[in-house]
């Protein structure tokens, strides 16, 4: 690979290896080279600032969580040396909470959850990120309600005022990375369902996903079949009935010995009028930001994965309601 | 294949026919006269032997879904195919049957199904429901249940002494991706664990007998070394092995196994008994860039403990 160090064989190997260095092998200081100086972060708890801020956040992870897992399930990726790589990277990360921070004095319970980190890479260091961790299915497994959460941080800090304040994408910055990803058929293909989902034809479920679906959802949640499926992403669109719904990016592959798989970077952007997986509509002005894996077989779509984080979503509802004590 | 597309679209169709069509008389066509359905729980001579176990399980979940995960296939149209079907099945308690009355919980539990099929016929079979999950999610555990269904007469499970010939004589075809999962089973059954962590992939996700699942290479080595020091000096045979590389599909494998020795280690079956016990085991695989990426073992704990208690007579 072009730029890149030449212990890396091509793309996925480097995230993998990577991420590994970074979080299991406690490599945080290579962050400094893996990881551009000025790199924009999107959690949807909010937009941090170069690799610094990367560093204390993994670093107070860690001293919460020291045996933190990282397993990388998949990467799905478009690019190349030349113009950069975006890496999608699903992964089941697991850990003990043996040590103080974003979840108070230890408990000793454990959590497993996904996540997904879409990535830019380019000479052997990662520019541009966005990164959306499970966060509901932390909090429930912590011992937490999302809501009651996401009350907790805005207290911790400091309340409604100095809050921070999770990612909208009036606060979004351009980074280094502009890809919308590649025109293989299987993202259109995964980026034509989630848009008939949200266009609230949901008769595409029973289409295109293979009858023995098995999709994992935000909170950790699991289920076979189209009923999940399809009550899950109405109980979302419900939610945000008005939202405008974007997609960012999306990545489609079809590599030999491995299922035909896409990966799509979307959004909602509107107002939580309805209800669904959010109590009752409180007018709050919310961007949720969502990112989708699927795998085809035989009979449709049999593999989805889709995460959003409750929390941030959460927060931007009580911050508008002032329900924050 | 008349109706079908190709052998998966005949076994997921006839499949769902039989069970959510409520075609269980279609089985006289379906299935053999004289097939021999080797399934862990007992073994079944004949078609009306099959519709009445069938009708047996509808009546208990009659809501039952047979979710097909997979097909994982060998043969021809000429010689005959060999299926292994992997599949979710989910059905809610509402009726009378072998579990007793009616408890109105969802039961759901993985099955693997190895058919031979001739000319739209099944002749042939090896079935193992993962019986253990079925019992524990019903609220039992395995050793009791099993303990409790030998005391209302229940079926003695299949052990290779009742065996029959089948019109299947086939051991799956020679594609490197079934060599490659027979080789990692029998290094772990040599008890050269090590393998898992040189052929698995980091972020392995695994099913085992028990509806157990779990992440990574540790968990992997954990379940297997279980089962394995529960009955050290049995004798590890791959009786069937498929490798498929389908395009837009994961590479990926199916072998039948069995373990054949005494209970002789403690473990996940209590202390040594000494019992004479069969276990008859499934795997599928899915194979990544870095390794096995997905496991699927099913063995039927409940038959194991029946052979256990059949031996030191045990009873509740």
């Amino acid at each position: 690979m072009k730029g890149f160090s030449n212990q890396f064989k091509d793309l996925p190997d480097y995230i993998l290896k990577i991420t590994k260095e970074i979080w299991e092998d406690r490599g945080l200081a290579t962050l400094h080279h893996y990881y551009g100086k000025d790199i924009p972060m999107r959690f949807p708890s909010g937009l941090v600032r170069g690799n610094a801020g990367v560093i204390d956040g993994t670093l107070a992870t860690l001293a919460e969580f020291p045996d933190r897992q990282l397993l990388g399930e998949d990467v799905i990726w478009s690019g190349t040396p030349e113009d950069g790589f975006l890496s999608s990277h699903r992964l089941v990360t697991s850990g003990t909470h043996t040590g103080f921070g974003a979840f108070g004095a230890p408990t000793g319970r454990r959590f497993t959850i996904r996540a997904i980190a879409d990535c830019a890479a380019k000479n052997d260091v990662i520019d541009d990120e966005w990164l959306i961790r499970d966060v509901g299915g932390i909090t429930r497994q912590m011992g937490w309600e999302p809501s009651d959460y996401a009350r907790h941080q805005i207290a911790e800090e400091g309340g409604p005022e100095t809050c921070v304040r999770p990612f909208h994408p009036r606060d979004d910055v351009q980074g280094p990375y502009r890809g919308q990803g590649n025109d293989n058929e299987w993202g259109e293909r995964l980026a034509n369902i989630l848009t008939r989902i949200m266009d609230k034809d949901f008769t595409v479920i029973r289409e295109h996903y293979d009858r023995a679906v098995r999709t994992e959802h935000w909170g950790a949640r699991g289920d076979w079949s189209w009923d999940f499926a399809e009550t899950d992403w109405m109980r979302l669109r419900s939610s945000f009935p008005t939202a405008t719904f974007a997609i960012h990016h999306q990545i489609g592959r079809n590599d030999p010995g491995t299922p035909n798989r896409a990966a799509v970077r979307w959004s909602l952007t509107g107002k939580h009028s309805g209800p669904g997986h959010f109590g009752k509509p409180s007018g709050a002005e919310v961007h949720v930001m969502g990112i989708t894996h699927a795998e085809w077989g035989e009979w449709g779509l049999r593999r989805e994965f889709t995460l959003i984080d409750e929390v941030a979503i959460w927060k931007q509802i009580h911050l508008h309601t002032g329900g924050v004590a | 294949m008349s109706r079908f597309a190709n052998l998966p679209d005949y076994i997921q169709g006839v499949t769902f026919e039989i069970w959510e069509g409520r075609q269980i008389a279609s089985l006289h066509r379906s299935y053999g006269t004289d097939m021999v359905m080797r399934s862990t729980a007992g073994l079944i001579l004949g078609t009306a032997g099959v519709i009445n176990d069938t009708l047996g399980s509808q009546a208990a979940f009659p809501d039952r879904v047979i979710l097909g995960d997979d097909v994982i296939w060998s043969g021809t149209e000429a010689d005959g195919y060999l299926s292994s079907h992997r599949s979710m099945i989910i059905g809610t308690h509402t009726g009378h049957g072998v579990f007793g009355p009616p408890t109105g919980k969802v039961v759901a539990t993985r099955c693997i199904a190895d058919c031979f099929v001739q000319g739209d016929v099944i002749t042939d079979e090896w079935l193992c429901y993962d019986f253990s999950s079925m019992v524990q999610q019903l609220g039992h555990s395995p050793r009791d249940w099993a303990a409790a269904d030998l005391e209302r007469g229940g079926h003695r499970p299949f052990t290779p002494d009742q065996d029959r010939p089948g019109p299947y004589t086939g051991t799956g075809n020679d594609h490197p991706l079934g060599d490659r999962l027979a080789d990692i089973l029998t290094r772990i059954m040599a008890k050269d664990i090590a393998v898992i962590g040189q052929t698995y992939d980091r972020a392995v996700n695994i099913y085992h007998a028990g509806g157990v699942t779990g992440w990574g290479v540790p968990f992997a080595e954990a379940q297997w070394m279980q089962l394995r020091t529960a009955f050290p000096d049995a004798t590890f045979t791959v009786h069937h092995r498929i490798g498929r590389a389908d395009k837009g599909e994961p590479d990926r494998a199916a072998v039948r196994w069995s373990l054949d020795g005494t209970h002789t280690g403690h473990g996940l079956f209590g202390p040594p008994t000494g019992a004479p016990v069969h276990i008859m085991g499934f795997t599928h695989a899915e194979f990544g860039p870095w390794g096995l990426r997905r496991e699927w073992s099913l063995w039927d704990e409940v038959a194991i403990w029946k052979q256990i208690l059949l031996h030191t007579k045990d009873t509740i």
